[in-house]
C-alpha cells in the first residue's frame, strides 16, 4: 500500500481524444505511454520519478483494460532486462527508475540491451536527481548514452512538450532500433501543467492478445560473440545516422529567435525554463519565450545532428553552451562539430558557467551576463539584477551574522528504526566506537544528529558488502545496517551470499519494516499480502536460514534493552561467520496510515479504544536533553521553562506522538531521568474500567490524594 | 499580460506544503489564469526543510513559458509554514525589499540541532522575526497557528487566508479549490476566512504581573532586606525550599544569602538567590516522588492529551533508580559503606526499572512511601554531598566578589553545569569540579586576579555545555593552561 492514493491521477489516466489532463510532470509521461500503445511497463521505485509506476500499479481497471503488464521489478537491472522483450518482438515497453543510481545497477542490462537494439520501442524515463533536492551522488545519465549508444531526449518542461518527446521517443528507438533515455529533473517530474489528452492505444500484442508463436533463432539478437563486433558496427553505420535523421525530420529539437544575429544560445531542453526567465531578465525575451536571440533548443541531447549544430553556429560570432553538470560532455562534442565543419564561431560555455552544480538562476544569470558582455552585447539589466542581489546577500549577512541551523531531513514521529540506533549510541558508550556500514533508505538518515553513525555509504543493499575488507582488517567486527528494501534490491546477493560464501565476520541489522519506506512504501516480496497490495510475505528468515546463515536474531526494535543486548551478544558471539539482527517494527507512517482511520472509527461507534501518548513532566526535566540525543524523535522537542527559577528550555511531547514510548524506554535503557509517563487515554471505557477507576480514586482519597472523577473531568 | 504573481512556500516535510501549492494553482487556474506549480520534496518530506513555487499569469489564451525556480529578486508572495524557515528563505536572497510581501507564523518547530544543545540552543527567534520585518516589503507576522487551532483547520488554510489577499485571484475561487480537494472542507474553509479577515495581530496585553510567592511572615523582614529585584526570586526560593523540606531549611536558605547582601549588585544577588534555590532543592528520589504525587499532574496529563470528558486517563511514571539514587537517602556513613560494597561486587551498573502506575493504589502508595522518607534527608549522604558543592560554590563567590565582581558573576553561573539524573548529574558535577579545580582556584590563589579571569570562566562553562563527552571543556583547559605558561 503506498503512501498516496492516486484516485484522482488513475481517472486522468483513462481521459480520450480532446480532454484536457491537468497533473504532474511524471504522470504524463505515464499518461504519454498509455497512448503511446505500450505493452509492458516496470521499474525500481525512487524519487523524483517513483509516481509512475506507483499509479499504474493502482490503476488496475485501465491496465487491464488496455493489456499492459505492469511489473513492479526488483531492482533497476531487473527492469533493464525486462526490456529484452522488444529486442526480438515488436512490442513497445518501458521502465522507470532514479538515476544516476539506478542506471549504475541496471548498466550491465543496458549494454547487453543496446548491442542487438529492438525491434518494438523501447524507452527507460529517469529522474535526473540533480541539483536542489537530490539524494544521491552527482552524475549525468549522459555518460551512459554515450557509452552504450542509447539515445538520450531531454525535453523541455512543457507537459505538450514532453508528452510529444514521449510518443517520438517511441518511433525514434524504433526508427533506429535503439533503446531510448528519457530523462527529467526533479521539478520537471513535480512540475504541474496540463496537455490535450488523446485516447489510449490498447497494444497489437499485449496480455489481452498474446503472440501466437515465440521468436525464431536469431543470433543476430543476441549480445554474444561473434555478432557483437558486427552490432558494434551497426549502432555508428546504420541505427546512429538513423537516428540523426529522425531528429531532423520529425523536428525533435527546436530554434527560437531572429535567424541572424551575432550570437546564439544552445542548451538543454531541460534547462529552456530556466534559461528563458534570465533572457527576460536580461530584456532579450519574454513571458511566451519570444526571444531576441536565436536559441537552439536540445531535446534531444545524444545523439546530435552535426548539420543541424553547424547550421545553426554557422554566421555566428559566438555561441553558449548551457549545459548541467559534468563532465561537459556537449560542449565537447559541439566543438568537435564546429572544428570539423571548420567553422570559426566561438564557443562559450563552461568557461563563464560552472563545471558542476546546478544552474540557478543566479549562476546561470552570472554566466548569461558574461556571456554577452565578453561578445559586446549589452548586458545591463542583468548586471543589475546581479548586482541588486548581490547586495541583498551582504546586507543580509550583517543582519543575521549566526548560521540558520539546518534541517536535515530525519526519522519520522514514532519510527521503528530509531530506537535500533538509540541502543547502537547507548551501547557505543559502554563498549566503545565500532565500525558502521551505512546503506541507503531511510535509516541513513541515522548518520545524521543525533545519531551520528555510519562510516561508508556504498550504494542501496551494499552495506555488508562494503563491510568485507573491514571485517577482515580491524580488531572489532563491523555493523552493517540494511533494510528490508535494500536487502531483496541487492544487499540478499551481494552482501549475505558473499558472506556466507567468504565466512566473514561481522553483524548484520536487518530494518523489516515492511516496506520500500523511503521512496513512499512501496511493497517488497516480505510486504504483508493485503487484497490490494503486491506483498508475498515472503520471510526474510527462512530466506537467511536457506542461504546457510547459522546465528539469526530476531528482535522487535522498540525494546531498545532487547536491541542493545542482541547487538551486544551479536558482536561477542564467540563462532566465527555472519550474524544477522532481523529488527522488527513496521513502518510508522504505513501503520498510522491503517490504524488511525480504524481507531476513529471505532471510537465514532463507541468502542474501547486505548489511545496511548508520552509525556514529559516539566517539573521534573533538569532541561539537560540527553533524553533528546539519545531519541531525536520529531514529536520530542524543547518548550520554554514555566519555573521562574530555571532558564533553559524542558523536554516536551506534542501532539504528533504516536505512543510509540521510546522516549520512556531511552530514559530507561539509558537510565537517564524519571521526567517520562506514559499516558493511556481509555476512550469509551467500560463500565469495569469504569468500576475499576472509581474502586483506585476511593484508596487513593483515604491516603491523602486525588484521582479526577472521569465523569465530571 | 498582466505582471506575474511569484510565490514561493517553504514548508517541513510531511506539513502539507504541497497541499497549500495545490490550492493555489487549482484556484488561479479555474479563476482564468495560467499557473504553473512544483517542488523538490524528495527525501526533504520526512521532516526535512522544503520548497515549492508557483507561477501565476494572465496569459490571454498564449502558452507562457514559465520557471520552474525561484529567482531572486523575483518573488511576489513568500508564504511560510515556519519562521525559521522563512528566514532561511530569505537567507537564499528570494525575500526583497521591492516586491515581497511575507506571511509567516511567529512558532517555531525546534531542529535537532538546536533541541541537542545541553542548555538552551534555539535560534534568537525575535532576530528571526525582525529580519523578515526589515527585508521584507511589507508582512504579516502572527500567531497563525492559534488561529488554525482555534477555528480546527490546517494551518494551510489560514495560511491561504493570508496569502488570498496578495494574489491577483478571486477569494471565492480560492474556496472552491478547498471545496474540489475535499480534505476536511467545512474545518479548512472556517480557516481559510478567518486568515482572509486578519487585521493583524491584537496589540499585546501587558504581562500579567505574577504575584509573589506566598510565603510564611516570619521571613517577610529577612525578604525585605534583600535587593529589591531580586525579591520574586528570593521569595519563590523560599517557597521551594519549605515545600522541598521545612520552615528550618528556608531559613537556611536565607541565611546562605544574607552574607552577599550589599557585597553583590542586584543582578548578580538575583542568580545568585535563583541558583542557590535550585541546588537546594535538587532532585533527589524523596523530590521526584513529592512532584509526582501533585494533584496538578493529572490535569495537566489529560490536558495535553487531550483528553474528552469521559475518557479515563492512567499514568505510568516510567522511573528507573540506579544503586546511588536509592542508597543515598541513607545516612552518609551507611550509604558509603553500602555503595563500597556494591562497586566491590560490580553492581554499580545496576537498576530497576519501573513502571509506576500512579493512578491505581500499588502505584500511588510507592510514591506516598518514597515521599515519607523526607525526614532521612537532612542526614542522607545526597543532602551532604549536595551540601559541600554549595558550601564550596558559595566560598568561590565570596572569595570572587573581593577580587573581580564579573568574574563572581560567572562563578554564580557555573551552577547550570550541574543537573540531571544518573549520569547526566555525575558528568555535570565533575565537570564543575575540573574548572574549581583548574581555572577557579588557581586563580583565586594569584596575588591579583588576571585579567581574563571572568572570560576564562565563562569559556569554560560554555565549552562543558558544548558536548557530553566534555571534550571541548578539555581542550579549553589546556589552551588557558597554554596561556598561563605562556
Amino acid at each position: 500500500m503506498v503512501e498516496v492514493s492516486f484516485r484522482r491521477e488513475i481517472e486522468s489516466l483513462t481521459l480520450g481524444a480532446g480532454a484536457v489532463f491537468q497533473g504532474e510532470g511524471i504522470l504524463a509521461v505515464t499518461k504519454a505511454l498509455l497512448q503511446s500503445g505500450v505493452s509492458y511497463v516496470g521499474g525500481y521505485q525512487g524519487a523524483p520519478v517513483g509516481h509512475l509506476l506507483d499509479v499504474l500499479v493502482e490503476a488496475t481497471g485501465e491496465m487491464r483494460r488496455l493489456g499492459v503488464h505492469v511489473e513492479t521489478c526488483t531492482n533497476e537491472a531487473a527492469a533493464a532486462a525486462m526490456l529484452g522483450a522488444s529486442i526480438n518482438y515488436p512490442i513497445r515497453g518501458a521502465v522507470t527508475w532514479k538515476s544516476i543510481v539506478g542506471t549504475n545497477v541496471a548498466a550491465d542490462a543496458l549494454s547487453n540491451l543496446a548491442s542487438p537494439g529492438v525491434k518494438g520501442g523501447a524507452l527507460i524515463i529517469v529522474g535526473e536527481d540533480y541539483g536542489e533536492g537530490a539524494a544521491v551522488i552527482q552524475e549525468r545519465t549522459h555518460a551512459f548514452a554515450l557509452k552504450s549508444s542509447l539515445w538520450l531526449l531531454d525535453p523541455r518542461p512543457d507537459l505538450p512538450t514532453i508528452v510529444r518527446m514521449v510518443e517520438k521517443g517511441f518511433e525514434l528507438s524504433e526508427a533506429s532500433n535503439t533503446p531510448v533515455m528519457l530523462e527529467l529533473r526533479i521539478r520537471a517530474c513535480h512540475v504541474f501543467g496540463s496537455f490535450e489528452a488523446k485516447d489510449n492505444i490498447a497494444a497489437a500484442h499485449s496480455v489481452n492478445s498474446r503472440i501466437e508463436a515465440p521468436a525464431p533463432f536469431e543470433y543476430m539478437r543476441l549480445s554474444h560473440p561473434p555478432v557483437t563486433f558486427i552490432q558494434e558496427n551497426d549502432k555508428f553505420q546504420r541505427r546512429l545516422p538513423a537516428a540523426q535523421k529522425f531528429i531532423l525530420e520529425h523536428g525533435l529539437n527546436e530554434t527560437l529567435g531572429p535567424a541572424s544575429h551575432d550570437l546564439g544560445i544552445i542548451v538543454q531542453g531541460g534547462l529552456f525554463n530556466a534559461l528563458n526567465s534570465r533572457l527576460e531578465a536580461a530584456e532579450l525575451s519574454n513571458a511566451f519565450g519570444d526571444a531576441n536571440i536565436p536559441v537552439l533548443i536540445l531535446n534531444v541531447t545524444h545523439p546530435l545532428a552535426p548539420e543541424q549544430i553547424s547550421g545553426f553556429c554557422a554566421g555566428r560570432k559566438a555561441v553558449l553552451i548551457v549545459e548541467e553538470g559534468q563532465p561537459d560532455f556537449l560542449e565537447q562534442a559541439i566543438g568537435q562539430i564546429l572544428r570539423k565543419a571548420g567553422l570559426p564561431t566561438k564557443l562559450f560555455g563552461k568557461d563563464v558557467l560552472p563545471m558542476a552544480g546546478e544552474y540557478t538562476p543566479r549562476v546561470l544569470g552570472a554566466g548569461l551576463a558574461k556571456f554577452l558582455r565578453d561578445n559586446g552585447q549589452p548586458a545591463a539589466p542583468l548586471e543589475s539584477w546581479l548586482a541588486a542581489t548581490g547586495a541583498q546577500a551582504q546586507a543580509l549577512a550583517a543582519a543575521l551574522p549566526a548560521p540558520l541551523p539546518p534541517r536535515p531531513p530525519g526519522l519520522c514521529t514514532g519510527c521503528p528504526e530509531r530506537p535500533v540506533f538509540s541502543a547502537m549510541k547507548i551501547l557505543r558508550k559502554e563498549i566503545g566506537p565500532t565500525h558502521v556500514s551505512a546503506d541507503i533508505g531511510c535509516h541513513s538518515f541515522g548518520t545524521f544528529a543525533p545519531f551520528d553513525q555510519g562510516n561508508s555509504i556504498l550504494g542501496y543493499g551494499m552495506s555488508l558488502a562494503s563491510a568485507a575488507a573491514v571485517a577482515n582488517s580491524q580488531a572489532r567486527k563491523p555493523i552493517s545496517i540494511m533494510g528490508d528494501g535494500g536487502f531483496w534490491h541487492n544487499g540478499l546477493l551481494t552482501g549475505v551470499a558473499g558472506s556466507v560464501l567468504n565466512r566473514n565476520d561481522g553483524v548484520l541489522i536487518i530494518m523489516n519494516n515492511g516496506y520500500s519506506s523511503a521512496t513512499g512504501a512501496q511493497d517488497i516480496p516480505s510486504s504483508a499480502p493485503t487484497p490490494d497490495g503486491r506483498g508475498r510475505g515472503v520471510d526474510i528468515e527462512k530466506t537467511l536460514k536457506g542461504m546457510g546463515v547459522e546465528f539469526i536474531s530476531r528482535v522487535r526494535t522498540y525494546d531498545i534493552r532487547k536491541v542493545a543486548k542482541t547487538l551486544k551478544d551479536a558482536l561477542n558471539a564467540p563462532a566465527k561467520g555472519l550474524r544477522v539482527i532481523i529488527a522488527d517494527g513496521e513502518c510508522q507512517l504505513a501503520r498510522q496510515r491503517r490504524i488511525k482511520p480504524e481507531n476513529a472509527k471505532a471510537v465514532a461507534r463507541g468502542e474501547r479504544v486505548v489511545r496511548t501518548r508520552f509525556r514529559v513532566d516539566p517539573e521534573v526535566c533538569t532541561g539537560d536533553h540527553s533524553c533528546i540525543r539519545l531519541s531525536g524523535c520529531p514529536s520530542l522537542t524543547v518548550k520554554p521553562n514555566e519555573d521562574p527559577l530555571r532558564t533553559d528550555p524542558v523536554a516536551h511531547v506534542n501532539n504528533d506522538c504516536v505512543g510509540c514510548g521510546v522516549c520512556g524506554e531511552v530514559s530507561h535503557a539509558a537510565q537517564l531521568c524519571p521526567s517520562f509517563a506514559r499516558i493511556d487515554i481509555v476512550q469509551n471505557p467500560s463500565a469495569f474500567d469504569r468500576f475499576r477507576n472509581r474502586l483506585a480514586g476511593i484508596a487513593i482519597k483515604r491516603f491523602g490524594g486525588k484521582l479526577i472523577d472521569e465523569a465530571r473531568a | 499580460m498582466s505582471a506575474p504573481c511569484r510565490v514561493l512556500i517553504a514548508a517541513l516535510g510531511g506539513e502539507g506544503g504541497g497541499v497549500l501549492a495545490s490550492w493555489i494553482a487549482d484556484a488561479a487556474i479555474a479563476d482564468g489564469f495560467a499557473a504553473q506549480r512544483t517542488s523538490v520534496p524528495g527525501v526533504a518530506q520526512r521532516t526535512g526543510g522544503t520548497t515549492y513555487y508557483i507561477e501565476i499569469v494572465k496569459a490571454g489564451g498564449r502558452r507562457p513559458v514559465m520557471a520552474l525556480a525561484p529567482a531572486p529578486g523575483g518573488v511576489e508572495l513568500f508564504i511560510a509554514s515556519e519562521l525559521l524557515e522563512a528566514a532561511r528563505v530569505l537567507h537564499g536572497g528570494f525575500i526583497t525589499a521591492d516586491r515581497t510581501f511575507v506571511i509567516s507564523p511567529l512558532h517555531r518547530v525546534y531542529t535537532i540541532q538546536e533541541k541537542i544543545a545541553m542548555g538552551d540552543g534555539r535560534a534568537d527567534a525575535d532576530a528571526l522575526a525582525q529580519s523578515l520585518k526589515t527585508f521584507a516589503k511589507d508582512h504579516a507576522l502572527g500567531d497563525f497557528a492559534a488561529l488554525a487551532q482555534k477555528t480546527g483547520a490546517a494551518l494551510n488554510a489560514v495560511l491561504l487566508g493570508l496569502a488570498a489577499r496578495h494574489m491577483p485571484v478571486a477569494p471565492q475561487a480560492f474556496r472552491d479549490a478547498i471545496a474540489r480537494d475535499g480534505r476536511a472542507v467545512e474545518a479548512n474553509l472556517r480557516g481559510f476566512d478567518a486568515g482572509l479577515a486578519y487585521a493583524g495581530e491584537p496589540p499585546a496585553a501587558a504581562p500579567a504581573p505574577v504575584a509573589p510567592a506566598e510565603i510564611p511572615h516570619n521571613f517577610a523582614a529577612a525578604v525585605e532586606a534583600m535587593p529589591a529585584v531580586s525579591q520574586t526570586i528570593v521569595r519563590e526560593g523560599v517557597r521551594r525550599t519549605i515545600d522541598f523540606q521545612s520552615l528550618a531549611y528556608a531559613q537556611l536558605y536565607l541565611d546562605r544569602l544574607a552574607p552577599f547582601t550589599g557585597r553583590a549588585g542586584p543582578e548578580l544577588f538575583t542568580e545568585l538567590a535563583r541558583h542557590l534555590a535550585v541546588r537546594m532543592t535538587s532532585e533527589d528520589t524523596v523530590r521526584v516522588a513529592q512532584l509526582k504525587l501533585r494533584e496538578s499532574r493529572l490535569a495537566q496529563a489529560r490536558a495535553e492529551a487531550r483528553a474528552r470528558p469521559g475518557d479515563i486517563v492512567h499514568v505510568t511514571e516510567y522511573l528507573k533508580p540506579g544503586p546511588e539514587e536509592i542508597l543515598s537517602i541513607l545516612p552518609a556513613k551507611t550509604a558509603r559503606a553500602l555503595l563500597a560494597f556494591v562497586e566491590r561486587r560490580g553492581w554499580s551498573k545496576g537498576s530497576i526499572a519501573l513502571k509506576v502506575q500512579t493512578t491505581r493504589i500499588s502505584g500511588f502508595l510507592m510514591l506516598k512511601f518514597l515521599a515519607s522518607l523526607k525526614f532521612m534527608r537532612p542526614g542522607s549522604l545526597r543532602a551532604a554531598e549536595e551540601n559541600a558543592w554549595i558550601r564550596r560554590w558559595l566560598a568561590l563567590i565570596d572569595l570572587a566578589l573581593a577580587k573581580d565582581q564579573r568574574a563572581a558573576m560567572e562563578i554564580v553561573e557555573t551552577a547550570r553545569l550541574v543537573k540531571g539524573y544518573g549520569d547526566t548529574w555525575k558528568n555535570g558535577q565533575a565537570n564543575w569540579a575540573r574548572i574549581a579545580d583548574e581555572i577557579i582556584e588557581p586563580m583565586l590563589a594569584a596575588p591579583a586576579a588576571p585579567a581574563h579571569f571572568a572570560d576564562a570562566v565563562m569559556q569554560a562553562r560554555i565549552a562543558a555545555l558544548a558536548d557530553p563527552e566534555g571534550a571541548r571543556l578539555a581542550s579549553v583547559i589546556a589552551s588557558l593552561g597554554a596561556l598561563k605558561a605562556a
